[in-house]
């Protein structure tokens, strides 16, 4: 569920700059999402073709505080509304890069049954490649997975109404490990 | 959304931290932003010339804010320390005929035991401060008013997730007097034992629904249609506000939906009043309030879009 200004900008009629946003990106983003939005730091999320909704709802997070980060709060507390929608629509249009590990058939199984068990993609989608601003997952570094989902569990990561919080509670450490690697193999369509 | 006397619409805001002030000049309408920094400030609700905001885990109030909206003042604490929880903790706050405002607590997670205080409908005198459970088993209420006639409390109530598609339904009750419970997490949509907490119990110990709305629709918003504009058919019916689904293969809701009641306040039949928001399985907005003008006309408000739609009626 939205921040309603944000998305009275992203569902009007005006078009994102996608060109300003590589601009924007290349200057404050690529030191640490990478060039062309792969990150190559396995602890900072690769933005490549993410969901462009998400990327604005993040972003407006880390903004409005919402979301802490010692990295992304200074970061995005000069952004404003327009560079919000231009970033979105520049990382969207990115291609990902293909996933780095592999995983065994058997984990692979059990992954995806608690997956589903866990609701995961009731909201995230069946290949958990996102759906309007709940983002996109597949193929999302390993080390970056695990760190939100403790986050969620924990109550730190900032969560707009509480449901990742309410899905990360149940999960074991060793449930974390195995969904993280499961998500971070996921290739992408 | 809240109505003024002087006509100023209220606006809440789950997400942003402000609460807005929308003043008709005729040919055109104003924005006011009123407070800011306030913690999800949903709830609002107008009486006496006091504008009263429910945060996450207060209600605060604004005494004559119509007469001061370009400088408003700050505004004094009627309750605070409500829980703080991570998940529906935002609040639809209701100025009853007796004063008191009544609004929800919701249950701090999809299914579990909440706490003495959670899954209810609590209510708080203004004028002594002091609070009461109102309801219990009431996992998360975001929408309730007071039936014109009856005076008494309905409001709408959002079904736990992951039972499936089709369980269970929205729900929308009554509350006859106070202390009565409504179910969660026992019991769901009046005759679904939960299959965790409701072991041993039956739903014959708690209050059905008056309706069930639909599963997963995010029943939200409502007000009783006590306006002149509409045909008087419509009188005294209840008109809700639906968000639309989420957990669901198929989407469900986002429509407005109009129950008929009877005199005694009993359910006639429940029908879409406005539909078209779910073109197959895309949306174009997200329904969250309603409120009647005082000309009649009803306000719906879309936090997809950050809009207020105005719904009125010509006589053809």
């Amino acid at each position: 569920m939205a921040p309603a200004v944000v998305f009275a900008y992203l569902n009007t009629a005006h078009a994102h700059d996608a060109e300003a946003g590589r601009q924007e990106a290349k200057e404050a983003c690529a030191g640490c999402h990478g060039p062309d939005g792969n990150s190559q730091l396995p602890t900072v999320p690769s933005l490549a073709g993410q969901l462009p909704r998400y990327l604005i709802l993040a972003l407006y997070q880390f903004r409005s505080g919402h979301r802490k980060s010692e990295q992304m709060t200074p970061s995005a507390a000069e952004l404003s509304d327009e560079d919000l929608g231009n970033l979105a629509a520049y990382y969207a249009a990115q291609k990902p890069a293909p996933p780095a590990r592999s995983t065994d058939e058997q984990k692979t199984a059990a992954a995806r049954q608690l997956a589903e068990a866990d609701h995961c993609t009731q909201c995230h989608g069946p290949d958990l490649t996102g759906q309007e601003h709940v983002p996109r997952l597949a193929g999302q570094h390993f080390e970056y997975l695990e760190q939100q989902l403790r986050g969620f569990r924990a109550a730190t990561r900032g969560d707009i109404d509480g449901n990742m919080t309410s899905a990360a509670e149940p999960l074991s450490d060793s449930d974390i490990d195995l969904l993280a690697e499961y998500i971070s193999d996921l290739s992408t369509p | 959304m809240a109505l003024g006397a002087k006509g100023t619409l209220f606006v809440g805001n789950r997400l942003r931290d402000e609460v807005m002030a929308v003043v008709d000049r005729g040919d055109h309408r104003e924005v006011k932003h009123i407070a800011k920094g306030l913690a999800a400030p949903n709830g609002v609700a107008f009486g006496n010339g006091t504008l009263y905001v429910a945060e996450r885990e207060r209600i605060i109030r604004f005494d004559d804010i119509e007469n001061q909206l370009d400088e408003p003042p700050q505004p004094s604490v009627v309750l605070d320390g409500l829980p703080q929880q991570p998940s529906h903790f935002w609040k639809f706050l209701t100025l009853g005929p007796d004063g008191w405002l009544y609004f929800n607590q919701g249950a701090p997670f999809n299914i579990g035991l909440p706490n003495y205080i959670q899954a209810t409908i609590l209510r708080v005198n203004p004028a002594t401060g002091i609070l009461e459970t109102y309801a219990q088993g009431v996992r998360q209420s975001v929408g309730s008013a007071f039936h014109p006639v009856t005076q008494q409390l309905w409001f709408t109530d959002n079904g736990r997730d992951w039972l499936g598609d089709d369980l269970p339904s929205d729900e929308l009750n009554h509350a006859v007097a106070k202390g009565q419970h409504f179910g969660y997490p026992f019991c769901h949509q009046g005759d679904i034992v939960d299959p965790e907490f409701g072991i041993f119990r039956s739903c014959a110990e708690f209050t059905p629904p008056d309706v069930k709305l639909g599963p997963h629709v995010a029943a939200l918003g409502m007000r009783f249609y006590t306006g002149d504009m509409f045909p008087a058919e419509y009188k005294n019916n209840i008109i809700n506000a639906e968000h639309g689904s989420w957990n669901r293969t198929q989407k469900s809701g986002y429509n407005l939906t109009r129950v008929e009641l009877g005199p005694a306040g009993n359910v006639l039949k429940s029908e879409v009043f406005m539909s078209g928001v779910l073109q197959g399985d895309d949306f174009w907005a997200r329904l969250v309030d309603v409120l009647v003008m005082s000309d009649g006309a009803l306000l719906v408000s879309d936090d997809w879009n950050g809009v207020i739609y105005r719904i009125s009626y010509q006589k053809a």
